[in-house]
């Protein structure tokens, strides 16, 4: 299997690679010198099983999401899959719309499943020829609490415009609990912490 | 120009002198907590009682008299009440005697802009941690000039943590530098680590240090809840760090005096060429100096404010305030 670089981030490598000839993408958490090898080898460790975990069930609950091919100590294998990320991508204004109403249905069924995302931006939402995928859930969660739910949304909702947030806040809200996730998103807004504090995006 | 600045936001009264950026004097005298803490009442009282003598140390180091200086700067918050209080008097009467302009400083931005100034940074990215506070920070342009906060303690500042621990473990005084000293030796137990994004609590990594006092060596405990938290901060720092994209990063506020701290986080950023600045210890704690230099920048720039419209703000947030200044 040979490696290449793709992508580093605060806590992990990304690299692409194939298993068994399937064209894959590795994610290795590595080790950081700063910290006591018990707790080091602790949280790696902990993230990459809980990661794989949330991204199996994800997929099992009919969200698009890469499929895991295998998983060790502390790296991932996923699929590759084609496309770019909506941050960067170059689409027309109809494209973009189209993306963000799969994201929106796409998060409302992440969410059923009983999974935040934690960092949901248009940096993760991965737009191919005709399908959208949800990728990196490294900061997700196996919960039903409606403020993480609702910071979900809300992390979307500053990373895109006033327009897009609409096609993005309908497709998601076609459920309980999106009603709720949303009530508290304008609850959370209006907490002074949140005035005073904008979330950045990637 | 001259500015005077008076800090009194905690344990330390601190009076300082600037002139164009140069620091003249820069005086203090700290209420000492012993075993119980910071009782907000008395720490307000020895400041009122001390801050004469506190102003008299820093004209004559600065060799100054009151007539010569022309401006006044004071810690409007965030900070105690009772203590914050007396700095807001204190600044009024010589504002109002000497026919003065005034400049309510905000705490934070004093540590932060006194480290930078230091270092020579222009866009770094700021690790604060200090007492009430725990803030990943970063210039921004919009809506107005200011330091965004992009990360954050979401219950106690790390110092607090540090300080309520040494309480339990009657240790004397009661802060963060006896943990420190405690902690030599010590050998890693497990304790909760958590972090979430560039996010970060500190209770319940206190709830469980203070449970495990009564079953391990205390010293093993303290240099857990070191390793533990610090590893938090440095986790939460590199997201930041990687996200903004900054290669100059900066540690401020009394809890960047920890050796250990410095060395965790100067590790990180090494990994990713960025170039680390930590403040002088007599800037990392609080200090009259740091409120004098943000000050004079404030006068410079207009940003005074009228004696009747000066208060104090126990809650005042750093990304509140213009940064009218480069």
């Amino acid at each position: 299997m040979a490696l290449k670089k793709i992508a580093e981030g605060a806590e992990a490598i990304i690299y692409a690679t194939d298993v068994l000839g399937i064209p894959a993408v590795v994610k290795e958490r590595m080790s950081k010198s700063y910290r006591q090898q018990t707790l080091d080898e602790k949280i790696r460790s902990e993230r990459t099983r809980s990661e794989a975990r949330i991204l199996s069930r994800a997929s099992n609950s009919g969200a698009a999401v890469p499929r895991v091919l295998m998983v060790s100590k502390y790296a991932i294998y996923t699929e590759r899959l084609p496309g770019d990320t909506l941050n960067r991508k170059r689409l027309s204004e109809s494209e973009r719309m189209r993306a963000l109403k799969r994201a929106g249905s796409q998060l409302a069924l992440i969410h059923n499943a009983g999974i935040t995302h934690g960092d949901y931006t248009t940096a993760n939402i991965l737009v191919g020829d005709s399908k959208v995928w949800v990728i990196d859930f490294g900061l997700g969660e196996m919960t039903s609490s409606v403020e993480s739910r609702a910071l979900d949304v809300l992390l979307m909702k500053r990373s895109i415009s006033k327009e897009e947030y609409k096609v993005f806040e309908e497709a998601y809200s076609a459920g309980v609990a999106g009603r709720e996730a949303l009530k508290r998103v304008a609850e959370i807004e209006k907490r002074g912490r949140y005035q005073a504090r904008t979330l950045l995006t990637a | 120009m001259r500015v005077l600045g008076i800090e009194s936001s905690a344990h330390t009264l601190g009076i300082g002198i600037v002139e164009n950026g140069r620091v003249l004097s820069n005086e203090k005298m700290m209420y000492q907590i012993g075993t119980a803490g910071l009782i907000p009442a008395k720490a307000a009282d020895l400041h009122a009682e001390n801050v004469h003598a506190v102003l008299r140390e820093a004209l004559s180091k600065a060799g100054l008299t009151l007539g010569e200086i022309e401006g006044i700067g004071y810690t409007m918050g965030p900070g105690i009440g009772p203590c914050l209080r007396v700095g807001e008097l204190a600044a009024k009467t010589l504002a109002e005697r000497y026919g003065l302009p005034m400049a309510p400083v905000n705490h934070a931005l004093g540590h932060i802009e006194v480290a930078r100034f230091a270092a020579g940074f222009r866009d770094p990215l700021v690790l604060y941690v200090s007492g009430g506070n725990s803030q990943i920070l970063a210039i921004e342009g919009k809506p107005f000039r200011h330091y965004r906060v992009l990360g954050e303690t979401f219950d106690i500042g790390i110092g607090n943590m540090l300080d309520s621990f040494a309480r339990e473990a009657k240790l004397n005084p009661a802060w963060g530098s006896s943990v420190a000293k405690l902690a030599e030796g010590g050998s890693y137990i497990e304790l909760p680590y958590t972090v979430k994004g560039m996010d970060f609590t500190f209770t319940g990594l206190l709830t469980a240090a203070g449970d495990k006092l009564a079953v391990h060596r205390h010293k093993d405990v303290a240099f857990s809840l070191q390793e533990t938290s610090f590893a938090m901060l440095c986790e939460a720092t590199e997201r930041a760090l990687l996200l903004t994209r900054k290669k100059e990063l900066l540690l401020s506020g009394g809890v960047a005096q920890s050796k250990r701290l410095n060395e965790m986080l100067r590790l990180m950023a090494a990994q990713h060429r960025t170039r680390v600045y930590t403040a002088e210890n007599q800037y990392n704690a609080d200090n009259g100096a740091m409120i004098a230099l943000v000050a004079e920048k404030m006068l410079e720039n207009g940003m005074d404010a009228r004696p009747e419209k000066c208060t104090t703000n126990q809650k005042y947030r750093i990304d509140s305030v213009r940064i009218g200044w480069r």
